[in-house]
């Protein structure tokens, strides 16, 4: 109980713990698509472009946060542009580009005088060291990818479902292709302080994955993976800071533990 | 009114033609069958006049309006031949249809659209009302070409594209699908252009067809151009169209 109590005594342990509910709505909200979508190697992609675009930042002395949103979208909307122009496979295109962003970040970092903390702090994530800042940011992001995703819920439903259905159908599949890529790169990268460059793609897919055992609706599917994603996200930092271990790591291992546990309620269920 | 003109349509891959000088067109609450072999670009035709595949030359024009998507006036609907999608998607058959009807965003609107077609309704009318809660990944062929059918008349089009629409279904549930297509265009003045390999099918409830091998072999009323030459140059020598007559078995 006295713990518990901390969490509501200590600010940083606050902004901790809202920002586990944020990341943990918005997250898995978006890893939905990256889940039907078989996106996952596009997200992992996205993350660890982030770290081109911390590289960049370190070296002009901007915000890192910033620099790694703008690297990280332009990457998106290259690799999403890439498929659409060339024949090559997704696969293929986001391997190029995955490559070429890291190789340029090592680059670019060993250009660096000195150790940087700061700079390994995107690397595994501490939610412990979330400012006023961060969580503003956190904040005015989800609110405004969760907004944009629900408007359009739709034509990303449909275009998720069969592209040239909704092409027919009238949507403008470019446009929603761009803004759902988009999307993804700025969630992952405003979420990688919190739970790191290395993890932050299970905090969009494990929670959806989870979901997507239980749900017999899109709705239901939505509603449960937030729901997962709050769950793993809070649980995990409060046993994070009982036991004494890292916050990003354990949280992403009480959402590993959800998703078992729904597999068991799938097989139990059929 | 003319549904469709196509002209001078030409579809090139890897500099090999798989449509060549592709030139017709289809009267208003017709049905026309596109028959021809594996390989003759009948898909690639669909595709294309939906502009789904790129053409090299040519126009395509839906009720004397050129056709381009995203801005057509024109409502189109389309039952692709092989619906690829993840079976696991947890998507109901009312929500794949709610997600076809405009507007394509979703915020609370005072009572202007309360034209939104009823679901249950539209469920009817192909039979199958029952599967409105069903995951689509739980469908049955037949349950799910259906179900795709009420998708591609939900919002009420005034011409309709079929891709092999009764593959993979039973004698039983071809029958009544293209009983169905009848039905529609009887009821709606629906335009519909189907592909089928099936030579009864084609006889039965086209109104006319089109033989298709990369170019245009044939157009016309079935029983007027499908001779025995005619299969015989769309398929192949091996070929040959046998006609009964109908006449009482003993």
């Amino acid at each position: 109980m006295t713990m518990i109590n901390e969490f509501f005594t200590y600010p940083f342990l606050q902004r901790a713990l809202a920002a586990s509910v944020m990341v943990g709505i918005l997250c898995p909200f978006v890893g939905n698509f990256v889940v039907l979508r078989r996106m996952s190697f596009f997200s992992d992609a996205i993350s660890h472009s982030a770290f081109a675009g911390i590289a960049v930042g370190a070296v002009l002395g901007i915000d890192l946060s910033i620099s790694s949103v703008a690297v990280a979208v332009v990457i998106a909307l290259f690799i999403a542009f890439l498929s659409e122009k060339t024949g090559l496979s997704h696969d293929t295109v986001i391997g190029i580009a995955f490559s070429g962003a890291i190789a340029s970040g090592m680059l670019i970092m060993g250009m660096l005088k000195g150790y940087r903390a700061d700079l390994f702090t995107f690397l595994f994530g501490d939610i412990l060291a979330i400012t006023g800042n961060d969580l503003l940011m956190i904040l005015a992001v989800s609110i405004l990818a969760i907004v944009i995703l629900v408007i359009f819920l739709k034509p990303f439903l449909q275009i998720t479902f069969n592209s040239d259905l909704a092409r027919v159908e009238g949507i403008n599949v470019r446009l929603f292709e761009y803004l759902l890529f988009l999307i993804i790169a700025v969630v992952i990268t405003i979420s990688l302080k919190i739970i790191g460059m290395i993890l932050v793609t299970s905090l969009l897919i494990v929670p959806a994955a989870s979901a997507k055992n239980l749900a017999s609706s899109m709705k239901r599917l939505f509603i449960l993976s937030s729901l997962f994603g709050v769950v793993s996200g809070v649980t995990g930092l409060i046993a994070s800071v009982y036991l004494d271990t890292s916050s990003g790591p354990t949280i992403v291992l009480v959402s590993i533990g959800i998703f078992f546990l729904t597999m068991l309620v799938k097989r139990t269920a059929a | 009114m003319e549904a469709l003109r196509v002209e001078n349509l030409c579809v090139k891959v890897n500099g090999r033609h798989l449509l060549e000088n592709i030139s017709f067109s289809v009267e208003e609450g017709r049905i026309v069958a596109i028959l021809g072999p594996n390989g003759a670009g009948k898909t690639t035709l669909i595709k294309a006049i939906l502009g789904l595949t790129y053409y090299e030359t040519g126009s395509v024009s839906l009720f004397g309006r050129l056709f381009k998507h995203n801005n057509s006036q024109t409502r189109v609907g389309y039952v692709p031949q092989k619906l690829e999608f993840d079976r696991t998607f947890p998507l109901t058959v009312s929500e794949l249809l709610s997600f076809t009807i405009p507007p394509f965003y979703t915020i609370p609107l005072p009572a202007t659209h309360q034209n939104k077609p009823d679901i249950g309704s539209l469920l009817e009318v192909v039979g199958a009302r029952d599967l409105m809660n069903r995951r689509i990944g739980s469908l049955s062929g037949g349950e799910l070409q259906r179900v795709m059918m009420a998708k591609a008349i939900v919002n009420d089009p005034r011409i309709l594209f079929l891709d092999e629409p009764a593959s993979g279904v039973d004698i039983e549930g071809q029958e009544r699908f293209h009983d169905l297509v009848k039905r529609l265009n009887r009821e709606r003045g629906l335009t519909v252009i189907l592909i089928s390999h099936d030579l009864n099918i084609v006889y039965r409830f086209a109104d006319d067809v089109l033989c298709l091998n990369r170019r245009l072999v044939c157009t016309g009323k079935p029983e007027e151009t499908l001779t025995d030459d005619v299969i015989k140059s769309v398929y192949g020598e091996m070929m040959g169209a046998y006609i009964h007559s109908c006449h009482d078995h003993d």
